[in-house]
């Protein structure tokens, strides 16, 4: 589902060139569950930014879904998103000006799906995420935990084929964490693809496989048995 | 999507009261003042045009030329319209038409004195001013025909038809009604209470046959598919060809356009109104422009709190261009309510705005064009005041916001700086232009006129007055606070004759030179309070001071004697000798540089002027005017009994001056509150820039004043950076207003020094507020934060 080859990212100041990912290459099949792990500002955020379309590669070659997209426009990579990638962030990131059902619609609205069938997606996936009695809650009456099953649920909302959770256990105590780890893995087990960058070996267990960065690179892949 | 736009919107505006109410006023008060320029605006631009044949009438004016400079005024012979319609076949009608006048109206026991106007019989067909009884075609037919407002067929009438109906004038002749004017339209400059036959004027006043006598104004009305120039072509040389030697030239201006184009220079129109027309437009786009900067400020600083919002938006799919939607929607939101703010605000002050300005202003909620206008005006402000944010927002990079490390770039920083430098330049230039009208109107107010304004008063010579005044005038000084009375042919406020017929031995005929000339009678020195430099005033101890003259320092200057007094001058035949010299006084506005003037005893058979001038003691104007009153009723009991204070009409006759200080100060107050409403948003968003930055400094010991001094600078060079800008460009505006002035004031450097310590205290005033809030921060919290 994702290949990349060789991918490079330089951020540069004026005195300053920092090389962000060095070459980095790997593959993700679909179905996959894949984490990444690494010490802070070896890059692992910066390649989850890229292969979620958020940010562009300098150098090399990334393929998603068949098609070759490292060096897409702002409008095309913002269609790929929608349609196929959710986000998880360890901030949550939920807006507070909506409730938890108007973030939960969010994907649906710019993915201009129609009022009924985007009523009922919503609440399927509230249900789901057991979060469906505070859905006219705004994200600040809420416990953190709560915070991120909503983002769960709004990155799933839109049957993305591929999530990727930027340490989405990060901001939570072990039972809340492990209560979202618990829901990534049924989503993976229900086809999605997985790819979540952590600094907790724990949740690093639950994925099939860990690729291991150092300075821009990746250094080493252990499969999970 | 739409839906969801508007909540996030309107719960952002529910959560930042404070700042949603900074926004939404600060918009509301530029659109009030904009709207209600607007209508100013318009209702000056509508002004006479609402006339059937506006496109065919012309006012006839006449350039005089004296001395090598050209005069124009709006003034011909008395004989000019019967004429020229004769003599030029293009123009189909003309008409006479007299300065305001005011007789006495009787009928039966009623009485007044009535304000209009004496006309020719084809005027109410060129005008459109309508009849509700009577016809326009024949209601000023007859010589002795008046035409009536309904307010005075009321007041003389009441319950009868005034149709064929006799008023007694002046206690002369007999008038009979022919008609009853429609209310006159708000838009029509020209206002009276009656029509009455110019003949019937003419006939008391013959002078006015004289093609060499200049004084009642025309309006012709030309045929259809005339060209203007061909006819002024035509009248270039009219008058020298019925007079000749005589140095006038008369050319036509389109009326509708004479309300607004009425100054002229050396023969061509030099403004007027339109001045102000164009002052004020600009002024409404330039507040209007400083609020939509001020939304454009405030609005990105708050961009810090939605960058996390536009993030997930991002990351979700929104497109940029979604984006830009959404936050010009918002802005647009914002805009609309401001609008509706604007429009009960406006509700509010518009009556005293129309005492302000002297109109009859209204919103006009019926109009469509007033709902398309104000549409228009909401959408335009939206736009304009959300672009700005809404390209700054959208581009925000999702990865940066989400992380929370959102920095601004210096480009950014830029143009938010240069929009707070233009803000404050347009404010600096306001508040300068503010300080010189105040400055000028103050010098008007108490500029020494070279006569005692205080405590002198006038009153109309006319009836039995007319006859008796020298009884009067006896009988008056007995009165308790009754100091001087004299008499004469010009009020106080304005001598407004003029004569080139004045010779003296030794002067260059080929010259034409104007000297304005009153006719007065004993005591009027004493009574104005003018100055004599040399000689003496007249006096009735010397038989022969009726052909004697007193001349001013200006006439003195002109006919260029060394020594004037004892030396022979001419005035219409009248060979006589200088008595005295007057140090020169302001005999016009002080629009106009002092006149050579020439007074003269009053002959005989002119009666003794128009006006008895009365100087009350100090302190005893109620005592002055009950003496005055009972004199004059028992003088005259057929007239009313009115009066006028010297130093409130020549207050009267600035009044444009007047209305325009109110408003600058107005306006200028408003546009640096704007601005200041900006220039908070922006150490808002500054001091949540460098939140990190302070904690760091007062970890490592920097005092809460220091890190004051380090926000204000910034700020400080911005207000800096805008005077530079505003005060040369201030100067050259109201170094140009000021031209309007024959006497008038120097902008100093204490204007600039007043103007720029103003706007850079407000302006350090609104920044510290809070900057302090920012430098006490606990240090702690904010670098927890980070």
């Amino acid at each position: 589902m994702i290949k990349i080859s060789n991918l490079e990212k330089i951020y540069r100041t004026e005195d300053v060139e920092t090389v962000a990912l060095n070459k980095v290459s790997f593959d993700v099949k679909e179905g996959e569950f894949v984490a990444i792990m690494g010490p802070s500002g070896c890059g692992k955020s910066t390649l989850l930014n890229i292969l979620g379309l958020l940010d562009d590669p300098d150098g090399g070659s990334f393929v998603f879904a068949g098609q070759e997209v490292a060096h897409y426009n702002e409008r095309k990579r913002a269609g790929l998103r929608k349609q196929h990638i959710g986000f998880v962030f360890q901030s949550f990131n939920l807006i507070d000006e909506l409730t938890v059902y108007e973030n939960v619609e969010l994907p649906l609205l710019y993915l201009k799906v129609g009022a009924d069938e985007r009523k009922k997606r919503v609440e399927e996936v509230l249900e789901k995420m057991q979060i469906m009695h505070r859905k006219n809650h705004f994200p600040q009456q809420l416990s953190g935990g709560q915070q991120q099953r909503v983002a769960v649920a709004r990155a799933v909302v839109n049957r993305p084929r591929l999530i990727l959770a930027d340490e989405p256990t990060g901001n939570l105590d072990s039972i809340n964490g492990n209560e979202v780890m618990q829901m990534l893995t049924e989503l993976n087990d229900a086809g999605t693809t997985v790819i979540m960058v952590t600094h907790s070996e724990h949740d690093a267990r639950y994925s099939h496989r860990i690729v291991r960065m150092l300075d821009g690179q990746v250094v080493l892949e252990n499969v999970m048995i | 999507m739409l839906k969801n736009y508007f909540k996030t919107a309107w719960r952002n505006l529910l959560n930042n009261k404070l700042f949603s109410f900074i926004n939404i006023m600060g918009l509301a008060l530029g659109m009030t003042c904009s709207l209600l320029i607007m209508l100013w605006v318009k209702d000056e631009l509508a002004m006479d045009k609402f006339h059937a044949n506006d496109s065919r009438l012309y006012r006839v004016m006449e350039n005089q030329f004296f001395s090598g400079a050209i005069s124009t005024f709006p003034s011909t012979p008395g004989i000019f319209a019967e004429n020229v319609v004769k003599d030029i076949p293009e123009i189909q009608m003309a008409s006479q038409f007299l300065w305001e006048e005011e007789p006495l109206f009787t009928v039966n026991d009623t009485f007044d004195k009535e304000k209009g106007r004496y006309v020719q019989k084809d005027f109410l067909k060129m005008f459109s001013f309508k009849l509700t009884k009577g016809d326009v075609a024949t209601a000023l037919a007859r010589p002795d025909a008046v035409v009536l407002s309904k307010k005075l067929a009321d007041k003389y009438f009441k319950g009868q038809d005034p149709m064929g109906k006799m008023i007694r004038i002046d206690n002369r002749e007999n008038v009979i009604v022919t008609g009853v004017l429609d209310e006159i339209p708000k838009s029509s400059s020209l206002k009276f209470d009656f029509l009455m036959s110019f003949d019937l004027w003419a006939k008391q006043n013959t002078w006015a046959k004289d093609w060499g006598n200049n004084g009642p104004r025309c309006y012709v009305m030309l045929a259809p598919n005339t060209s203007l120039e061909k006819v002024n072509a035509k009248l270039k040389g009219y008058i020298k060809s019925k007079n000749k030697g005589s140095n006038v030239e008369v050319f036509l201006q389109n009326y509708g356009e004479s309300y607004l184009y009425s100054n002229w220079e050396d023969g061509k129109p030099n403004g007027g109104r339109i001045e102000y027309v164009r002052i004020f437009s600009v002024v409404a786009i330039v507040i209007l422009l400083i609020a939509c900067i001020n939304f454009m400020n405030l609005a990105t600083a708050r961009s810090l709190k939605r960058s996390r919002e536009i993030g997930v938006r991002k990351v979700v799919g929104a497109s940029k261009r979604q984006l830009i939607g959404q936050f010009i929607g918002e802005s647009l939101l914002v805009s609309f309510m401001a609008m509706g703010a604007a429009l009960l605000i406006v509700l509010f002050i518009l009556p005293s705005f129309n005492a302000l300005t002297d109109k009859q202003l209204a919103l006009n909620f019926g109009d469509a064009s007033f709902w398309s206008t104000i549409i228009l005006l909401t959408l335009l402000t939206g736009i304009i005041s959300g672009s700005y944010p809404a390209l700054f927002m959208s581009s925000l990079k999702p990865i940066v916001v989400l992380k929370g490390a959102l920095k601004i770039n210096p480009s950014a920083a830029f143009f938010r700086k240069a929009l707070v430098v233009f803000q404050f330049s347009l404010s600096i230039i306001l508040i300068l232009g503010m300080i010189v009208v105040y400055r000028q109107i103050d010098f008007i107010h108490n500029k020494n006129l070279g006569f005692a304004r205080e405590d002198l008063l006038f009153i109309p010579l006319e009836g039995e007055l007319a006859k008796n005044f020298p009884t009067f005038k006896q009988e008056l000084l007995k009165q308790p606070g009754i100091k001087n009375v004299t008499s004469a042919s010009s009020s106080p406020l304005e001598v407004g004759s003029s004569t080139q017929g004045v010779t003296w031995p030794g002067k260059d005929t080929t010259k034409l030179i104007l000297f304005s000339s009153n006719p007065i009678s004993y005591d009027y020195i004493n009574t104005m309070g003018i100055q004599l430099v040399n000689g003496r005033d007249f006096s009735n101890g010397y038989g022969t001071d009726t052909l004697n003259y007193l001349v001013n320092e200006a006439a003195a200057r002109k006919i260029g004697y060394k020594d004037p007094v004892g030396k022979e001058l001419t005035m219409w035949g009248d060979k006589g000798t200088i008595i005295g010299v007057m140090k020169d006084f302001h005999h016009n506005s002080l629009h106009v540089p002092i006149e050579p003037l020439i007074l003269r005893l009053v002959k005989k058979d002119w009666g003794y002027g128009s006006f008895v001038i009365i100087r009350s003691e100090a302190g005893k104007t109620k005592q002055a005017l009950a003496s005055m009153e009972k004199m004059v009723k028992q003088f005259n009991p057929g007239f009313p009994f009115r009066y006028n204070f010297t130093d409130q009409e020549i207050s009267k006759t600035y009044k444009t001056e007047f209305t325009v200080n109110k408003l600058s100060r107005y306006f200028a107050f408003l546009a640096i509150f704007i601005s200041c409403l900006g220039l908070f948003g922006l150490v808002t968003f500054t001091a949540e820039q460098r939140t990190k930055e302070i904690g760091v400094r007062k970890v490592l010991g920097a005092s809460v004043p220091g890190i004051l001094a380090m926000l204000s600078k910034d700020f400080l060079r911005l207000v800096l950076i805008a005077i530079v800008i505003a005060s040369p460009l201030a100067w050259w505006a109201m170094h140009k207003w000021l031209q309007d002035f024959a006497y008038r004031i120097d902008i100093g450097w204490s204007v600039f020094v007043i103007a720029d310590f103003a706007a850079i205290a407000i302006a350090m005033l609104t920044v510290s507020f809070q900057a302090v809030k920012a430098a006490r921060a606990n240090p702690v919290k904010s670098l927890r934060t980070e």
